[in-house]
C-alpha cells in the first residue's frame, strides 16, 4: 500500500516537474526569444498606436550665470484615436473630442474617418493637455481611445529656431533631427528602443551587464549650447526691426566670443515658430548664416589692410595717391562717392572706406601673397557644429587678372558665409588667430557625466602688431565717423567697419541700386569679449550700411556692456550729448 | 544510489515537493516583483516627464517675458531720451585711444 502510494506520488511529482519545465521553456521563449515582439504588442495596447512613446534628449540654452534653460525638450499629453468598428455615435464623440482638443479633424473629415469600418485605429487629435486628456478619458466613450503621447517642444518658439533645428520623419519612418543642432547631434539626442517598462526576466537572463553599466547611457545624452537666451532675444528683435523697416529680403546677425569661438547668439529673419511648422516655407528651415554665401563689401577692407601690414608691404604711416577712380584690366573701379582724396595715409582707407585704397594694398601685396592670406582665411569650412555648411567662392583669385584681386580687396567678386566672415574678422579681435566657432559647449550623458567639448583648435593668420594697427583704425570709425562721432562711447573703445556691396544681377554684372549691407564691430577694442556681425540683404530706399545697421549695432553694444557689466577700458570725458 | 536516499533523514518525495513548492513560490514572487517594478518604472518615468513638461511651460513664460521686454517701445510708453549721457569715469586699462 505504502509502496503503491509512493509510486503514485512520484508519478505526480514527475508530472509537476515536467509541467514546471515546460512553463520555464515557454517563459524563455516568451520573454527572451519573442520578447521584443510582445513588447511592441503591449505598447500598441496601452501606450499608443506607434511602437512606443517618443523620447529624445534635451537641448539647453545657457544663461550668463550658468543656468541652463530648455531650448528643446519634451512635452507630455494625450492623443485621441477612434475605432470605427466600435464607435457608436460619431456626432457625440466629435463634440466631446473638440471640447477637449485645441485642434482636431474637421467635422466632415471626422465623419469620413468614422465611416471606415474596416479600420480599428485612426488618430484624430494630438497634443491634448494632461487635464483635458484625463477629462476626455473619464467620459469612457465607446470607440474613442485616449492614449498617452509625447512630442518635441521648443519653449522659445521662434527663439534660435534656425540653430536649434527641427525633428521630423524626413524620408524615413522614425522621427529624427533634420536641421540645426537636432540634426548635427542626432546620434546623441536619439533614444533607441527605450520603453517604459523593463523585461525583468530578459534583463536577468541575458543582459545583467547592462543593468549595472548601460552602453546606451554612455552614448545618449543632452547638449548644452553657448547661446545666451536674453542676448539671442535682443539680437532677434534688432534684426527683425531692421528687416521690417527696410523691407529687406533677409537679415541676420551673429554675436561671438572672439577668444573662444563660442557663439553667444545668432539670428536670421524671417524665421518660424518651431512648434508650429505646418505652413512654414521649407526654404526657411535651413540656416542661411552657415549655408548661404554673400559678397560682403567693405568689411573685407580691414582684412586686406591687416594682410598688407602683416606682410610688411605697408605701415600705418604709408601713404598712397587716391585718384577717385582707376582702370584695371579694362574695368573701371571707383570709390563709393567717386571722389579723389589725394595723398592720404592708410588709416583713411578704413575710416573713409576707400575702395581704391584697398585695391592699392592688394596690388602692393601681390597676387600670390593675397591669395595665400585669402585661402587661409576662407579656404576651409569653419567646422561649426551645424549641418550643410557652405564653402566660400573665390575661384577668381586663381586667375591672373589683377582686377579680381583689387575687387576682392574690398569684398566684391568673392563670397563667403556670414559664419566664415565672422571667424575671419574674429582674428582681428583675437591677436591674429582664428578660432573654431561652435554652438555647443558640453554634452550631458545619461550616465550623469558632463563632457566639455574641445574647440581649442586655432589657426594663426596675422601677427599681433598688424592686428593692433588695424584695430586702431577701426576704433576711429566709431569714435569719429559713426553717427558723426555721436556713437563714441567715452569709457569703451569699440572697433567697427561698415560694408555696402552691390548685389549681383545674375548676368555677370551688378545692380546699381540694390545692395547687401554688412556691419562688423568688436569691443573692448584691444581686449575684445564680443564680436558682432550684422547684415541685411537688399534693403529698400537706403544706400549705406551705416544707416540700416548702425543703430542696431550700437543698441547691441550698449546692451552687452550693461548685461555683462563689461568694465570700462578707457577714461575720456564722461558726459556726452545724447 | 538507493542506499544514499535511504540514508537521508527525509524522503525523496518530500524533498521534491518542497523543491517544487519553493520554485512555484519563487516564480510567483518574481512575477509580483516584475509587475511592481514595471508599474513603478512607468509611474516614475511618467512623473519625471510630467515635471519636465511643467518646467517647459514655465520656461515658455520666461521666454515670452523676455521677448515682451525686448519689444517694448519705451518712447511709445512715454519715456523720453535723456539730454545727456553720463559715463562712469575710468582709468584707461587696455585702450590706446
Amino acid at each position: 500500500m505504502r509502496a503503491q502510494f509512493r509510486s503514485r506520488i512520484r508519478i505526480i511529482l514527475a508530472l509537476v516537474v515536467c509541467v514546471t519545465f515546460l512553463i520555464l521553456i515557454r517563459l524563455y521563449f516568451v520573454q527572451i526569444v519573442h520578447g521584443e515582439a510582445y513588447a511592441q504588442k503591449a505598447d500598441r495596447q496601452f501606450a499608443s498606436g506607434g511602437s512606443g512613446l517618443f523620447d529624445r534628449g534635451s537641448i539647453y540654452f545657457m544663461r550668463k550665470n550658468g543656468t541652463p534653460i530648455s531650448a528643446a525638450t519634451l512635452s507630455t499629453g494625450f492623443l485621441v484615436a477612434i475605432n470605427p468598428q466600435t464607435l457608436e455615435n460619431p456626432e457625440a464623440a466629435y463634440a466631446a473630442i473638440t471640447a477637449a482638443a485645441s485642434s482636431t479633424l474637421s467635422y466632415n473629415a471626422f465623419l469620413a474617418a468614422a465611416a471606415k469600418k474596416t479600420q480599428v485605429y485612426i488618430e484624430v487629435a494630438h497634443y491634448l493637455s494632461e487635464e483635458n486628456g484625463k477629462k476626455l478619458a473619464a467620459k469612457s466613450i465607446r470607440g474613442v481611445q485616449v492614449l498617452r503621447e509625447r512630442w518635441r517642444y521648443y519653449p522659445g518658439g521662434t527663439l534660435a529656431a534656425h540653430s536649434i533645428g527641427t525633428v521630423s520623419y524626413g524620408s524615413g519612418t522614425t522621427l529624427s533631427g533634420q536641421t540645426g543642432l537636432e540634426a548635427a547631434y542626432d546620434d546623441l539626442l536619439s533614444r533607441s528602443g527605450d520603453v517604459l517598462y523593463k523585461n525583468f526576466f530578459a534583463e536577468l537572463f541575458s543582459n545583467v551587464g547592462n543593468l549595472l553599466v548601460s552602453a546606451k547611457d554612455a552614448r545618449e545624452g543632452d547638449i548644452v549650447t553657448t547661446i545666451e537666451p536674453e542676448v539671442q532675444t535682443r539680437l532677434e528683435n534688432d534684426i527683425a526691426k531692421v528687416n521690417q523697416r527696410y523691407s529687406s529680403q533677409r537679415s541676420g546677425g551673429i554675436i561671438m566670443d572672439p577668444r573662444t569661438g563660442a557663439i553667444i547668439a545668432l539670428a536670421t529673419y524671417p524665421t518660424y515658430d518651431a512648434n508650429n511648422r505646418q505652413n512654414v516655407n521649407p526654404s526657411l528651415l535651413g540656416n542661411p548664416l552657415v549655408e548661404h554665401v554673400h559678397e560682403f563689401g567693405s568689411i573685407m577692407k580691414p582684412l586686406t589692410l591687416t594682410a598688407g601690414l602683416d606682410a610688411g608691404v605697408i605701415t600705418p604711416q604709408t601713404t598712397y595717391n587716391d585718384t577717385g577712380c582707376i582702370t584695371v584690366n579694362t574695368a573701371r573701379i571707383c570709390n563709393w562717392d567717386l571722389k579723389a582724396r589725394g595723398v592720404i595715409p592708410m588709416e583713411q582707407i578704413i575710416v573713409q572706406s576707400l575702395n581704391l585704397g584697398a585695391a592699392w594694398v592688394a596690388t602692393e601685396l601681390g597676387q600670390e601673397r593675397f591669395r595665400n592670406y585669402f585661402t587661409t582665411l576662407f579656404g576651409q569650412k569653419t567646422g561649426i557644429d551645424l549641418p550643410n555648411e557652405g564653402r566660400a567662392l573665390f575661384n577668381n583669385l586663381s586667375k591672373p587678372q589683377q582686377i579680381n584681386y583689387n575687387t576682392a580687396a574690398y569684398g566684391q567678386g568673392v563670397a563667403m558665409t556670414p559664419m566664415q566672415m565672422i571667424r575671419a574678422l574674429g582674428a582681428l579681435a583675437n591677436g591674429g588667430v582664428m578660432v573654431h566657432p561652435h554652438l555647443t559647449s558640453s554634452i550631458r550623458l545619461k550616465s550623469g557625466i558632463e563632457r566639455k567639448l574641445d574647440w581649442s583648435k586655432t589657426i594663426p593668420v596675422f601677427g599681433a602688431k598688424a592686428v593692433r594697427d588695424t584695430t586702431e583704425m577701426m576704433t576711429a570709425v566709431v569714435d569719429e565717423k559713426l553717427e558723426g562721432g555721436k556713437a563714441k562711447i567715452p569709457t569703451m573703445s569699440v572697433a567697427a567697419k561698415t560694408g555696402t556691396a552691390q548685389l549681383t544681377n545674375g548676368q555677370g554684372g551688378y545692380y546699381s541700386d540694390r545692395f547687401f549691407h554688412s556691419f562688423v564691430g568688436f569691443f573692448p577694442a584691444y581686449n575684445p569679449q564680443f564680436i558682432i556681425l550684422l547684415y541685411t540683404n537688399d534693403p529698400r530706399n537706403v544706400t549705406y550700411a551705416a544707416d540700416t545697421l548702425g543703430s542696431a549695432f550700437l543698441d547691441l553694444t550698449h546692451f552687452l556692456i550693461d548685461y555683462y557689466a563689461v568694465p570700462p577700458d578707457r577714461g575720456f570725458a564722461t558726459t556726452t550729448p545724447a | 544510489m538507493l542506499n544514499f536516499f535511504h540514508r537521508l533523514p527525509y524522503s525523496v518525495t518530500s524533498l521534491c515537493v518542497t523543491l517544487v513548492a519553493v520554485l512555484v513560490i519563487a516564480y510567483i514572487g518574481l512575477i509580483a516583483i516584475t509587475m511592481s517594478y514595471a508599474a513603478l518604472t512607468v509611474e516614475f518615468s511618467q512623473s519625471v516627464r510630467n515635471n519636465e513638461a511643467v518646467v517647459a511651460a514655465l520656461e515658455q513664460q520666461y521666454f515670452a517675458a523676455m521677448a515682451h521686454i525686448a519689444k517694448t517701445d519705451y518712447a511709445a510708453a512715454g519715456y523720453v531720451t535723456p539730454r545727456t549721457k553720463v559715463f562712469v569715469p575710468a582709468k584707461s586699462v587696455t585702450a590706446l585711444r
